[in-house]
């Protein structure tokens, strides 16, 4: 089944759109299309005409020490198809971490990239709602889950005056 | 339009919002033409902290931003770093984990009757709900140890061997709740004001579902057959006969259905899951112990929870806690573009909209995280 699906992705995405094709190392049920970040919008809209119109989620990885990237993974997966997941992953600099929006393909992304968008910092082109959402009201510090940012050192300088358990650190 | 248009703030605390959420809705007159989820009430983090903490701690973490269905969010978080380190369960912490993950959803299910009967003003329901959802509770306390977040599936099994009177007990369990759910289903499925309220509202066709990325009953109430159990089976489910419900109109009234309906089913696979619990009962395997240094790579957990597809992702680098760990829960579109698409797309009047969003079955904590 998976592997079914995998050749007819190789035949049907144009070559020049993907640099790899390939079943993941997690669970070999799992396919995975690294692609070049300009491509999002063309793959996506491929992988929707090819029934692949169950858009599931956004993740980003932060490799801040590995090569200064972030990772974007979006998830995809096919009910006639039966529940067979598609991974779109590439990888985007992180000192400008720009990407154009599908949410006009996928209404679910509109608020998954909201939430990448305020949890990383990652810009999504031509979105047009851009904020704080899950964080509004009761954040004002960096995008909390990049790696370089480190949570239990900023609790204990704006909670506890730099001090754990009373004593200096 | 235009003028006649009030912005009005329901919730968190109104009870007709579904629970740590609140709604900006956007009224003309009595209806409603836009409803914007206002998010955040319970942020704690969880993305962040499950970095901090090792792997078999994590554990304690998984099942917490969910109090409804704890174990099913707990399922997933151990299938993936299973899946991370490779390995397989013995064949008893399989067939328990099943039972346990159905019970959960039996008493999510039930605690979403309390919701659902409330909204409608049936206040019988919610008293029988927790009556039988206490039993289910009592059960847990019996095998676990714990009542609300259990910690019982641990990676590489489950974290004690089951009591010897583990049949017995379960089926005593399964008795008092079939009995309720039954009354419950007489008094709130034919009740003529149920179905006047909930008939031919909240309407979701099965293209719109798929393209909103709507996801368990909510799915399946719009008449998709589609269940992760099912598809992509996990632990011991495809061991099990079950059916999927779906329901005919994708109405507010087919959702309840569905939900309805899955409480049988589950009670089914819990029945026909004992009988090989009981055979393995003297077995002494029923976990592995998992290294503290986990091996670089990924896992992924995918289950059907009771709210609908429920997918961890552990990214590792090789230590002794996750590199990155991304939980993508089911509620997130429920509470967004589906609710949305409903209020743009008929007459949703103020009074119908609690009725609507309660038969979304949402989790405020689980979009929040």
């Amino acid at each position: 089944m998976t592997n079914n699906v995998l050749e007819e992705l190789k035949a049907s995405i144009p070559k020049e759109l993907v640099e790899e094709i390939r079943l993941s190392k997690a669970k070999s049920n799992i396919v995975e299309i690294v692609i070049k970040p300009e491509n999002l919008r063309k793959i996506a809209l491929h992988l929707r005409n090819l029934g692949f119109n169950y858009f599931i989620g956004i993740e980003t990885i932060d490799w801040w020490k590995k090569d200064n990237t972030f990772e974007l993974i979006y998830m995809f997966s096919s009910i006639e198809r039966n529940g067979q997941l598609v991974f779109v992953r590439f990888k985007i600099p992180r000192d400008n971490p720009v990407v154009d929006s599908i949410h006009d393909i996928f209404p679910l992304a509109y608020y998954q990239e909201i939430e990448n968008y305020e949890f990383f910092g990652v810009v999504f082109r031509n979105h047009g709602g851009l904020r704080k959402w899950i964080l509004e009201g009761n954040w004002d510090g960096p995008p909390p889950l990049r790696k370089d940012f480190d949570s239990r050192k900023w609790v204990l300088e704006k909670y506890y005056g730099g001090k754990r358990y009373e004593r200096p650190i | 339009m235009g003028l006649r248009t009030v912005e009005i703030f329901l919730g968190p605390q109104h009870p007709g919002a579904p629970g740590n959420v609140a709604f900006k809705l956007t009224l003309d007159g009595e209806r409603v033409v836009d409803a914007e989820v206002v998010p955040g009430y319970l942020h704690r983090g969880f993305e962040k902290l499950m970095e901090y903490r090792w792997w078999e701690v994590n554990v304690v973490m998984a099942p917490r931003f969910c109090v409804e269905d704890p174990d099913n969010f707990e399922l997933a978080y151990v299938l993936a770093v299973e899946n991370l380190y490779g390995i397989e369960v013995p064949e008893k912490a399989k067939y328990v984990r099943t039972i346990i993950a159905e019970m959960s959803r039996i008493q999510s299910h039930l605690f979403w009757l309390l919701f659902m009967g409330a909204a409608v003003g049936a206040r019988y329901i919610p008293s029988w709900a927790m009556a039988a959802r206490e039993e289910i509770l009592k059960w847990y306390d019996y095998i676990t140890g714990h009542r609300i977040y259990h910690h019982y599936l641990v990676p590489g099994g489950i974290r004690w061997n089951i009591p010897r009177d583990f049949r017995e007990r379960t089926l005593k369990v399964l008795k008092f709740v079939n009995k309720i759910v039954d009354d419950i289903k007489k008094a709130l499925y034919e009740n003529k004001i149920f179905i006047a309220r909930t008939r031919g509202i909240g309407i979701l066709k099965p293209q719109d579902a798929i393209r909103l990325s709507a996801t368990g009953p909510v799915l399946r109430g719009s008449g998709v057959r589609y269940d992760v159990r099912k598809v992509d089976p996990y632990e011991a489910y495809d061991e099990v006969e079950f059916n999927i419900p779906v329901g005919e109109y994708g109405d507010t009234y087919d959702r309840c259905l569905v939900r309805l309906k899955e409480i049988y089913e589950s009670m089914n696979i819990i029945r026909q899951l004992l009988d090989k619990v009981e055979k393995l009962i003297d077995d002494k395997h029923y976990r592995y112990k998992i290294p503290l240094v986990a091996p670089p790579g990924e896992g992924i957990g995918r289950v059907e929870s009771a709210r609908g597809e429920y997918i961890v992702h552990i990214t590792s680098t090789g230590g002794q806690t996750p590199y990155r760990i991304r939980l993508r829960t089911p509620s997130m579109p429920h509470l967004t573009t589906v609710i949305k698409h409903i209020v743009k797309n008929e007459e949703v009047t103020i009074a119908d909209f609690p009725i609507i969003v309660k038969s979304l079955d949402p989790c405020a904590p689980d979009l929040d995280r």
